[in-house]
């Protein structure tokens, strides 16, 4: 057990998908009838689990289920039933830059996203000028994010993240951060981590950058896993059946 | 179990500070006067109170002034610290929804900014006694240990309100009307004394009569507090404070769903 990073078993989640939502009592007891809802299975018996050290993507088409399964990992969403375990820290980019606050400087913003990673003060002390060199807004840094163009914010956004020393590494579809050249520096700086024995799962879109980045690929189709392998294979199979 | 909630606030300690700075700050950022509403919001409404029940209701209680100031500034941060802890998931749920971090974060840093304020607060208890004529006793050695117990009881109620605010939004509404009841069940504008005692049970039953005879005995009679109703007391708010974190870490895994 001891050296997988992360194992899901028989994992299912449902949504409850109100169609006119009544959060009020008043509501709730007025419009019985109308409180209708449809539940949503997202996920239907997942079993995942993934060693340490490893870059496993997770591919499918919107609304597979892919990101449902990473927030259930980084334990904003749980699951309806199943048992998800977590072997060392992880930090999740699913979103980049949420919790930044737009009048306080890119400095101010790095502490407090930095701290939401569960970092303390000394820790991104230590790390504040990888963090600025990584992002490249040395000059700016000081100015309020609210002035930022959406590459600058990306930029900081990502590198406060990817600099958050975790051991594994969640990563939804953000890998088109920037222009061509972050992007090649962030895939870069992927790798230093992957090779570094980190943890990592992505979910995204660029097959590109899954050859690159990942040795295993999983395909999720209808809340299930379809195939689960080798990149390459599973890759061209993906492709091929999208067409 | 129990270990393990502590560390995992442990590890997020800077999460903690800097969310109880916000919110500190926050309160007073975009306003000219800035902290100086610390002191004259209280200040404003204890000369509104002391109007209203000296001079027109005629309460022959001496210095009535410091009196309520020892009675409503407790109870000013009990009411506000309530309140916030209502609204507080929803306004954060924008990053619940995207990053994980330990959820009790948030209600916890919210008494905590609170706590702060009071301490500021407390400020103008201290003034009004000075000045007032009435002074300060040794019993003030007793004030930690009354703020504890307030800190405790408010804590327990933040986390069970907190997260069923999520579920039920008409909450909300219900607690400041709540509040309203409980400020005149609560001996404040009051002694405890001058209720009928075929009415008493109500204030025996409110964990912040209390409190606030505590701090009125502290500040304003100038004698000991009652100990054993306030350690008692404590001991209950611990148990509330295990009660409501359960209710809270159960209700919390719906959060990003509800809102």
């Amino acid at each position: 057990m001891e050296n997988y990073a992360i194992c899901v078993k028989d994992v299912y989640k449902n949504f409850n998908v109100y169609l006119d939502k009544s959060n009020t009592i008043k509501e709730k007891i007025l419009f019985l009838s109308r409180n209708k809802k449809e539940k949503r299975e997202v996920l239907k018996g997942i079993n995942l689990k993934i060693k340490q050290g490893e870059a496993v993507a997770l591919i499918g088409t919107n609304g597979s289920g892919k990101s449902t399964l990473l927030k259930l990992m980084t334990k904003i969403l749980y699951p309806n039933s199943g048992v998800i375990r977590i072997n060392g820290k992880l930090t999740s980019l699913l979103e980049l830059g949420a919790g930044f606050h737009p009048d306080f400087s890119g400095r101010e913003n790095i502490y407090f996203n930095a701290s939401i990673f569960g970092l303390t003060k000394k820790q991104i002390d230590a790390k504040l000028e990888d963090i600025i060199e990584f992002s490249e807004l040395e000059e700016y840094i000081d100015n309020p994010v609210r002035t930022y163009s959406s590459g600058m914010f990306m930029r900081l956004a990502f590198a406060v993240a990817i600099n958050v020393n975790a051991d594994i590494l969640l990563v939804d579809e953000i890998l088109s951060v920037g222009d061509e050249h972050f992007q090649n520096k962030c895939i870069k700086k992927m790798l230093e981590l992957r090779d570094k024995g980190k943890t990592m799962v992505f979910v995204t879109h660029s097959m590109d950058s899954v050859r690159k980045l990942c040795s295993r690929a999983v395909w999720l189709c209808d809340g299930q896993i379809r195939i689960d392998g080798n990149t390459n294979e599973v890759i061209n199979k993906y492709v091929e059946e999208t067409k | 179990m129990i270990m393990n909630v502590f560390k995992n606030l442990y590890d997020y300690r800077e999460l903690l500070k800097t969310s109880v700075k916000k919110e500190v700050r926050s309160k007073y950022k975009n306003s000219f006067l800035g902290v100086l509403w610390s002191f004259l919001n209280p200040l404003l409404q204890i000369i509104v109170y002391a109007i209203i029940f000296s001079l027109i209701l005629k309460n022959k209680q001496d210095n009535y002034a410091i009196f309520l100031c020892a009675g409503l500034i407790p109870w000013t941060y009990f009411s506000i610290s309530i309140n916030k802890s209502a609204f507080t998931i929803i306004e954060n749920g924008n990053i619940i929804k995207k990053v994980y971090f330990p959820r009790e974060i948030i209600p916890i840093s919210v008494v905590t900014a609170e706590t702060i304020n009071f301490l500021i607060s407390t400020l103008i208890i201290l003034g009004f006694v000075i000045f007032g004529g009435i002074g300060i006793s040794k019993y003030i050695l007793y004030y930690p240990l009354v703020l504890i117990a307030q800190y405790l009881v408010i804590l327990a109620i933040s986390f069970i309100i907190s997260s069923i605010c999520v579920y039920f939004r008409d909450l909300q509404h219900f607690i400041g009307i709540i509040l309203q009841l409980l400020f005149y069940a609560t001996p404040i504008v009051y002694s405890q004394d001058s209720i009928p005692p075929e009415y008493q049970w109500i204030l025996k039953y409110n964990p912040m009569t209390y409190i606030v005879n505590a701090y009125r005995n502290i500040f304003y009679y100038k004698t000991a507090i009652d100990l054993k109703s306030i350690i008692l007391l404590i001991i209950i708010a611990i148990g509330g404070c295990v009660c409501g974190y359960w209710i809270f870490s159960k209700l919390q895994k719906g959060f990003a769903e509800q809102l």
